[in-house]
């Protein structure tokens, strides 16, 4: 099987945030691999050891992010495909789509893998899109994914407590949901033959694709408190009867 | 503006955060001198549909088909494309559910437009509406705005608005209309399976609207289920912050702060928390906090919304008591 | 059970990637480039020169004030000028003695502060530069790999087993177990900076000291962002005074760099006498004087750490050679502890570490016989010269302030000799007086504004780890904590770690010891201050620890 991961580059989750109008500084601070994207990649892993073929990772960012397709690669992926954009932290999600959709159309593949969403931007939309793009079947918050004679047979996370099982015929496109394996870890070995592993980078532009924006970010913000404590008073009792009461009235939460 | 909510029902069944969107267009459509209709999608939902109109809160538009009985990315898309290209609204609204994160981004494409997606809010600046979010796993938030020409896709994130401002407009029932979709077999090309209930593996806190969370102040695991019962009566989720883990008293997984998970639930009820900036950072996105602790100095109560100083031995049976009464 | 160890050979192995590491492995690699490029035998290969560094990335766990003499970094690296991430010179060195309430510039800067012709850094961008050439000279880097165990061979080493990888916090192998590798080397080189735990080990064993045990102090520092004309890019001064008694050694740092940004810290020799003294809380008191404060007025605090440093100097310098073994940096005690000089002293280690492995690899022996030129080497240069003359500095201030400035102004015209020479010196802990059944004071709090507790400051020092790992934290006797050092020291351990991972909390009738080991800050005060010496620090899965960028 020919699997393409798209796997997105994001500040360290604890990198302190420095706002700069719609985005952040960038000086100074770590990068890794999306979370959820580690998941995606981890499952792409297994399908290839179960089914044989080819993992092939695509990002799409600036130069820094050949240091996330290291790590990748590291971890056992073949090849990789870097569209290399500065700017990339600005595209919205069907701009971002529309690139990797390019670069992955020029692949011969079985089944695309993303994560959720990613840890920065929070979308959530680029595996769904990506599919549309391609006008490929998907499924998104996939669980499991069992293959057999060119079909999947998937297990599919809803919302409380509920799952579904759905058949889907390859090529498609799949979201991972996170958490579903423990993610291994790059080898010695691993780590020295990505070195040799090819990384091919491309640009937007020969891609083809032109990117009309459909939404702006206009400032991101840290929201502010704006409302007070108010400490209730009484016997425990008393007070537990008043909480009550304002978490049903005023706060509406119950 | 002309607004489309999209309601979303399975098996019969709502989806209540439907509602929560009904009420953020009815308020959008306030802003701009708008109008909403509701959309249903399925197979024999007439009776929703009705009941939806019987709300009076919008015009009902119930699109029907063999192949809507059970959800699937393509059937809905397609069909809903069609209903929107005939409806011709201005914006299209979602709650965002598991089933609207597989599907509108998609619908929205199709159209070649693009959609804004897990929003809390908006704000109308001028002629412009402002959609907020949340960037950065709820550690910043984000104003966007659409560009291009309608239509303009968004979805609300469940709890952003609160379905108990549904406004019904006087004079009877809504009007219900049936629209008719083209959908044929070949289009859809995963085949729905039987859905299933499981007991979790693990919980996913990040979905709780509803948590109960204890600290260090509950000092020994045989009191947790004191909490317990609070979570129980509230119906919510036990959560912790990382002593308690650390010790094993609850599994890792029920952990919130910057080495565990980061949650923005309705409420977040702390109980002998300190509000170390660990376990802060990862669920002062919650909507109201409330904070029960003995020391009245503890960080925990800059961020909280309504403050409890006092012994949470005391307050916990007191408050289990309360909320079970107020359930019935 | 026998662990099945995949293994792996290099012809030389670093372990740690800091300035001393780093500039072995970049100056090996380009011996060897003009070595094969002349075509001598035998054709050497710098892939086979392997680095592990166990952050997560390169610069990740470095620490410092700093401020860099570039002579080594000229010799390394020649166009340094060009691209080395420089922060700011030095435009003016200060040196002030500060009161509770006044703070007093002495007229002259005392020569050892006087720090013209030097750069203000930050160490962990420099690393970080440095590691990316020595990735491109081909050297293999390992991020996220820690060594975990020496392995022996005779007198000597022969490589180094890295961390296990995927054990939960019970010792049980997770899905993702992936036993840690057998890695051997011709030559392995020991760079793990202060208090190295397998140069503790290499050190113990082969009884490596020298006339002195190796003595640390503690460098707490943060990292702040001011408002614009509060203090110079390059403006230099170090503190003497309050809030430290003159029984103790140390003093603050307020280092201006560029950008309105400001390194501070205070360091304190980890030998003081009230097992109760908290280094991190006499740091936040520091900042509270006027001239502090003042500085920090409408700042925000960027990034925290702490690390341990070497004072010994040179009498505290183990044997640094051993058959395929050399140690290098601060593991080596190469830092000037009168200039508070350890960067450059380090980087030339490591070259003069790199040489010697040179030689050893031609002639194709990496015996302890053949390594002593690296003994020789440090001899001959400018490490010698600058250390010998401070030999005896640290050690002159056991007994407080007064008496380490007259015997250490006597070194200065003596060459070092002074008074007495050599001045030995007991290991830190030692200096500790019991407690008596003193009560303990209230703990410090903070502002949260200009001060910080402890949480908050760790918060700031991105620290995390793999939360599901065994404690890292090895504790040879749970029950001396819970029942003599109660009782003679009051858990020292409370107090001297910068990262509140150790408390003492309470259980039944008495106390136990609880170790909130993902705090850690791997700065290893707890291995070198604790009374008992029963504390071993041990490296945790690689990647975890702090994240000291743009420190």
């Amino acid at each position: 099987m020919n699997i393409i991961v798209c796997i997105k580059q994001v500040p360290a989750k604890d990198a302190p945030l420095s706002i700069a109008g719609n985005w952040i500084k960038e000086a100074d601070i770590g990068f890794e691999m999306n979370e959820p994207d580690s998941y995606a990649l981890e499952e792409a892993l297994r399908l290839k050891e179960k089914h044989g073929g080819e993992v092939i990772v695509l990002s799409l960012g600036p130069e820094r992010v050949k240091q996330t397709i290291k790590e990748a690669l590291a971890k056992g992926a073949d090849r990789a495909i870097h569209v290399a954009d500065d700017h990339f932290s600005q595209l919205d999600p069907l701009g971002a789509a529309k690139v990797l959709a390019a670069a992955i159309g020029k692949e011969r593949c079985d089944l695309v893998l993303t994560g959720l969403q990613s840890d920065d931007h929070g979308f959530g939309q680029t595996g769904v899109l990506v599919a549309a793009l391609l006008n490929l079947p998907h499924a998104t918050i996939i669980m499991q994914i069992e293959v057999q004679d060119g079909k999947m047979k998937l297990k599919r996370e809803l919302e409380a407590g509920w799952f579904q099982h759905i058949e889907c015929p390859l090529p498609a496109v799949l979201s991972i949901q996170s958490g579903i394996n423990k993610v291994r870890y790059a080898t010695l070995k691993g780590i020295m033959a990505a070195k040799k592993k090819e990384i091919m980078t491309i640009n937007r532009e020969s891609l083809g694709v032109t990117v009309e924006p459909t939404q702006l970010i206009e400032k991101i913000y840290v929201p502010s408190k704006t409302k007070k404590t108010e400490f209730l008073s009484g016997t425990p009792k008393e007070m537990a009867a008043k909480l009550v009461e304002k978490l049903k009235f005023e706060a509406r939460v119950i | 503006m002309k607004i489309l909510v999209i309601a979303e029902q399975r098996q019969g069944k709502w989806n209540n955060t439907s509602f929560e969107t009904l009420v953020a267009a009815q308020q959008i459509a306030a802003a701009t001198s708008g109008s909403v209709t509701a959309v249903v999608v399925g197979k024999g939902v007439a009776a929703l549909a009705d009941d939806l109109a019987s709300k009076n809160a919008a015009e009902v538009l119930l699109v029907e088909h063999d192949l809507l009985g059970t959800y699937t990315a393509d059937g809905y898309c397609i069909a809903l494309a069609q209903v929107i290209e005939s409806a011709k609204p201005d914006l299209v609204l979602f709650p965002h559910t598991y089933q609207v994160r597989d599907f509108a981004p998609k619908l929205a494409a199709m159209l070649g437009k693009g959609m804004v997606g897990d929003c809390v809010g908006f704000r109308k600046e001028g002629d412009k509406l402002v959609f907020v979010r949340q960037m950065f796993q709820g550690k910043t938030a984000a104003d966007v705005s659409f560009i291009g020409a309608v239509p303009w896709f968004a979805s609300f994130q469940s709890g952003a608005f609160r379905a108990d401002l549904l406004q019904a407009h006087s004079g009877g029932k809504a009007r219900v209309s049936a629209a008719k979709v083209e959908l044929k077999e070949e289009n859809i090309r995963t085949t729905p399976l039987e859905l299933f209930k499981e007991a979790k593996a693990s919980v996913d806190l990040t979905q709780a609207p509803l948590i109960v969370a204890i600290g260090r102040g509950i000092k020994a695991p045989e009191n947790i289920a004191q909490a317990e019962a609070v979570a129980k009566a509230l119906g919510g989720e036990i959560a912790a912050s990382r002593p308690i883990c650390d010790e094993g008293w609850l599994p890792m997984e029920r952990q919130i702060g910057s080495s565990g998970q980061t949650i923005a639930p309705k409420l977040y009820l702390a109980l002998g928390i300190s509000g170390a900036i660990q376990h802060v950072v990862g669920m002062k996105g919650a909507r109201t906090i409330v904070a029960v602790n003995k020391d009245q100095n503890a960080p925990i109560f800059e961020i909280a919304d309504y403050g409890i100083v006092a012994d949470i031995f005391e307050v916990m049976p007191a408050l289990a008591e309360e909320l079970q009464k107020a359930k019935s | 059970m026998a662990i099945q160890r995949e293994q792996l050979e290099a012809d030389v192995l670093v372990v740690g990637a800091g300035p001393a590491g780093l500039s072995c492995a970049l100056h090996l690699a380009n011996l060897i480039k003009r070595h094969n490029a002349s075509g001598a035998k035998p054709e050497l290969s710098a892939e086979n020169i392997y680095v592990l560094e166990k952050g997560r990335e390169i610069g990740a766990h470095q620490l410092s004030g700093a401020i860099m003499n570039p002579k080594a970094l000229a010799e390394l690296v020649p166009d340094f000028a060009k691209n080395a991430p420089l922060d700011t010179p030095v435009t003016e060195s200060a040196a002030l003695l500060f009161t509770q309430k006044s703070s007093y510039r002495f007229p002259v800067t005392p020569p050892p502060f006087n720090n013209a012709g030097n750069f203000v850094i930050s160490l962990s961008r420099l690393v970080k530069w440095l590691g990316g050439l020595v990735e491109t000279a081909g050297v293999n880097v390992f991020k996220e790999f820690g060594g975990a165990e020496l392995i022996y061979d005779g007198n000597g080493i022969a490589g180094v087993i890295t961390e296990d990888k995927g054990v939960d916090k019970n010792g049980k192998p997770k899905d993702n177990y992936t036993p840690g590798y057998e890695l051997r080397a011709k030559v392995t080189v020991l760079a793990e900076g202060p208090r190295g735990s397998l140069t503790k080990q290499l050190v113990g064993k082969q009884k490596l000291d020298h006339i002195n045990p190796q003595t640390y102090g503690i460098g707490i520092k943060e990292l702040w962002d001011v408002q614009p004309d509060k203090i110079k890019p390059g403006y230099v001064a170090h503190t003497l005074g309050w809030p430290l008694s003159t029984k103790m050694y140390g003093g603050g740092w307020i280092y201006g760099l560029s950008n309105n940004r400001v390194s501070i810290g205070l360091v304190v020799a980890l030998e003081y006498a009230d097992p109760r003294f908290d280094p991190h809380a006499a740091f936040q008191t520091w900042k509270t004087h006027p001239f502090v404060r003042d500085l920090l007025d409408g700042g925000k605090l960027v990034r925290y750490g702490a690390k341990s440093l070497p004072y010994g100097g040179w009498y505290a310098m183990p044997r640094n050679y051993v058959d395929g073994g050399l140690i290098v940096g601060d593991s080596g005690s190469f830092l000037d502890s009168q200039r508070l000089k350890g960067v450059h002293l380090a980087m030339k280690s490591g070259m003069l570490a790199a040489e010697t492995i040179f030689e050893a690899l031609k002639k194709g022996d990496t015996s302890g016989k053949t390594l002593k030129l690296y003994k020789d080497k440090i001899d001959q240069s400018y490490i010698k010269t600058e250390l010998w003359k401070v030999r005896n500095f640290h050690q002159s201030f056991h007994n407080g302030l007064f008496e380490g400035f007259v015997l250490s102004g006597l070194q200065e015209i003596t060459g070092g000799h002074g008074w007495i020479d050599p001045m030995h010196a007991q290991p830190g802990y030692k200096a500790y007086n019991q407690i008596h059944g003193r009560s303990a004071q209230e703990r410090f709090k903070g502002d949260g504004k200009l001060t910080f507790d402890r949480l908050m400051d760790v918060y700031h020092s991105g620290t995390r780890h793999e939360e599901d790992q065994p404690c890292h934290l090895k504790v040879l006797d749970l029950n001396v904590c819970s029942t003599r050092c109660v009782e003679e020291y009051g858990n020292p351990c409370q107090y001297f770690c910068p990262a509140a991972v150790y408390e003492m909390a309470k259980e039944g009738e008495g106390l136990k010891l609880k170790i909130n080991a993902a705090n850690c800050v791997h700065c290893k005060t707890c291995d070198i201050a604790d009374p008992y010496q029963i504390i071993n620090w041990t490296v945790p899965e690689g990647g975890g620890g702090p994240n000291y960028e743009g420190m």
